[in-house]
């Protein structure tokens, strides 16, 4: 026998034995999958801006799968979570694809930021990692990173924040302001809104100057000089779009030069700081903006209730909407796997099948009923109203809380924003 | 009146950013060290002032014992200056990058400290947007806890003044920062002086950030919303100058003040234009010396 004819031999019994072993391991692998836990990947921020909403989002995210997997888990399997830090784009990507490809999760949750989250998107969708963005939809290049994803799935749009502001104050403000003023970060979202406001304005005839606009830093923490300015300006209604750390300093100082003895406050992020919005210097009469998520509503869902209660007990703080954001994903995701799983007979589903289940489907969320739409964009609940006093919290309630459905808040699918603004039939 | 709103405001930020920069002014000034973590025990001093202040009204303290707790608040804090100084002895000797490393390392260390002391959330101080109360003629109405804050800082300038002019203590510290080794001929304990100044800088810094808390919130993004406009007053007033500090403080809080009002967008690039200026007549700063 020749050299080659040995090694040729060698080989194929090589080979074959190779072939033999794959099959085994394939042929257990399923069984084992079974048994595995289903990994959820979550990004959340956890040091600068935007920590505490990370850090609201990352303690509903572990409350929802705990008690998931004390009622048996999704299909059976045990949810498990792989915590990463969201911070900014590059290195968000890179934990990103570690979940997917060193982890093996089944779905990635969170991110709150657009800037990370549009870069992020296109990246996620090549991997066909399945991904649910707890935010970051601002309108700015949406369209353009995430046309029609298979597998990333969207917030509500940013704007809708923006909306409810607007109906809110053309329904019960009008004809009660003449000369308005703007303080925001500066940032798309922060233009936006104020932008969409102002239009808004206009659309329903209401007239107002805009007498001052000050732009601020992320990591501004000094008011002083803008409240100085926006008191030179002598405005009536200030529209007020800072949501982090600056917002309390921000009425703080405000408060303390007498410009909310001048002037009414609209915060449209004000569910972002809620928790610090102390009554001394919220006066009532403030409009605040809750987003998804208004801890004290009078009638809450019954998962509401507990999910605040437990916060309120264990962290001694209140629940913001980024919880609600968490839980919906959680549950959208949860909701999609057991329905694909029924489809096949109790034999679990792939991505493409996950993916597919989601689309359309329903669940009730703690603002209340809330769905993914077909086409990737969520729909939830968003509350806001005037401030009160009226209640045993050191922080303002709402003397009327007002909710809108997504559906009325933002815009329907393949639509352009800014020319539905213009063409829609609010419920004013 | 409305000016006279500006007039406050622009003061108000020329103090708090004097508070900031002065620690970083005295230990530069000494040692040739620049003190990345100036930002990060202004924040240190934030969030011990209002634990401490926290601490004393839960046990019954008077509200109005504000000022003098966030001032001891801020001095105990700065003692951190000790555990700092004493991890960077060991790269005195060192090239200048690997003592700005380690400053830098410092302050992602204290950024961790603090999130891990305080967490995540913001904090703010209750309930005490007014408690010194309100002052103001007409439309012109200020805080009278503001008001206060200009006054420490400019006592504060002054007691640095004195120490440095009028001690025989500050004159061994000019003597160390102008010439070490013969200062070091002489008797003196260089290292005693490079640490005494290395903590009068963090308290500087941490007494500073515990007496403006009442009018802000401790935050972890403190020490990066302060690195921007201290490296502008740090420039504008010359490196290693206390009265660069406060004349670059001065100009700093005054453009800001100005642009916010009349031209809010331009806010950053109004300070940025002084800045651009002075390095062009100026290269040193107003005030500073040509390093060798």
């Amino acid at each position: 026998m020749t050299i080659a004819k040995k090694i040729a031999r060698r080989d194929v019994l090589k080979g074959m034995g190779g072939t033999i072993a794959t099959m085994a391991g394939a042929v257990a692998m399923p069984a084992i999958a079974q048994n595995a836990p289903v990994k959820i990947g979550i990004l959340a921020s956890r040091a600068g801006t935007a920590a505490y909403i990370g850090e609201n989002g990352l303690r509903a995210a572990e409350w929802t799968a705990s008690r998931i997997n004390a009622t048996g888990g999704i299909g059976g399997r045990k949810v498990e979570l792989v915590v990463e830090e969201e911070t900014n784009a590059r290195e968000t990507l890179e934990r990103a694809r570690r979940l997917v490809l060193q982890e093996k999760v089944d779905c990635i949750q969170g991110v709150y930021s657009t800037g990370v989250s549009l870069p992020m998107a296109p990246t996620l969708e090549d991997m066909q990692a399945l991904t649910i963005f707890w935010d970051g939809t601002t309108q700015d290049g949406v369209k353009e990173t995430m046309p029609s994803p298979r597998y990333v799935f969207k917030s509500t749009d940013n704007e809708c924040e923006a909306v409810m502001a607007s109906l809110l104050v053309a329904k019960h403000l009008k004809g009660k302001f003449k000369r308005i003023a703007a303080v925001s970060p500066d940032y798309t979202y922060g233009r936006n809104v104020w932008t969409a406001f102002k239009a808004l304005n206009k659309k329903f005839g209401i007239e107002a100057e805009v007498v001052a606009e000050q732009w601020s830093s992320f990591t501004q923490l000094d008011f002083t000089s803008n409240v100085a300015a926006l008191k030179a300006a002598k405005p009536d209604l200030i529209f007020c779009v800072l949501g982090n750390a600056d917002l309390p300093i921000f009425m703080r100082a405000a408060t303390s030069a007498g410009l909310t003895d001048t002037a009414r406050f609209v915060l449209v992020q004000a569910g972002h700081q809620h928790g610090q919005l102390k009554k001394p210097f919220t006066p009532e009469g403030t409009l605040l903006c809750y987003n998804t998520m208004y801890f004290a509503r009078p009638d809450p869902s019954t998962i509401q209730k507990e999910f605040v209660e437990y916060y309120m007990d264990r962290f001694k703080d209140y629940p913001h909407w980024e919880c609600e954001r968490a839980y919906f994903s959680m549950m959208t995701y949860k909701a999609g796997v057991e329905k694909a799983l029924a489809a096949k007979g109790g034999r679990w589903p792939g991505t493409d099948e996950v993916a597919s289940s989601m689309e359309g489907i329903e669940i009730e969320s703690f603002g209340g009923p809330a769905r993914m739409r077909k086409d990737h964009v969520a729909e939830e609940v968003f509350y806001g109203g005037f401030a009160s006093h009226d209640n045993s919290y050191d922080v303002c309630t709402l003397a009327n809380s007002y909710s809108f459905e997504a559906s009325v808040l933002q815009k329907p699918s393949g639509a352009d924003f800014w020319k539905w603004l213009e063409t829609a039939n609010f419920p004013v | 009146m409305a000016f006279a709103n500006v007039l406050f405001a622009a003061i108000f930020s020329a103090a708090v950013l004097f508070l900031v920069t002065a620690g970083l002014q005295l230990v530069f000034g000494v040692q040739r060290i620049v003190n990345l973590t100036a930002g990060s025990v202004y924040a240190l001093g934030a969030y011990f002032g209002a634990s401490a202040f926290d601490w004393v009204v839960v046990r019954g303290g008077s509200p109005l014992l504000l000022l003098p707790v966030l001032a001891i608040a801020g001095l105990l804090a700065g003692q951190i200056g000790f555990v700092i100084e004493r991890v960077l002895r060991l790269v005195y000797e060192r090239d200048e990058a690997f003592q700005l490393l380690m400053t830098f390392a410092f302050v992602l260390m204290l950024q961790d400290f603090l999130r891990a002391i305080w967490g995540a959330q913001p904090r703010i101080m209750g309930d005490l947007p007014d408690v010194y109360g309100a002052l103001g003629i007409g439309e012109f109405r200020f805080p009278v806890y503001n008001a206060v804050v200009i006054l420490c800082s400019l006592s504060i300038g002054l007691l640095l003044w004195w120490f440095v002019e009028g001690t025989r203590l500050g004159h061994i510290v000019r003597a160390t920062a102008e010439n070490k080794a013969m200062s070091e001929a002489m008797g003196v304990d260089t290292k005693k002086v490079t640490t005494l100044i290395f903590v009068l800088g963090s308290v500087l810094g941490t007494v500073g950030g515990a007496l403006v808390i009442p009018t802000t919130a401790a935050s972890l993004e403190m020490p990066s919303a302060l690195i921007v406009e201290a490296f502008a007053v740090v420039v504008i007033g010359g490196l290693g100058s206390m009265r660069g500090a406060l004349f670059g403080a001065v100009i700093v809080g005054g453009m800001r003040a100005i642009a916010l009002s009349y031209f809010p967008e331009m806010e950053i690039m109004a300070i940025y234009l002084v800045v651009v200026a002075v390095l062009f007549a100026r290269p040193y700063g107003l005030f500073g010396k040509a390093v060798s």
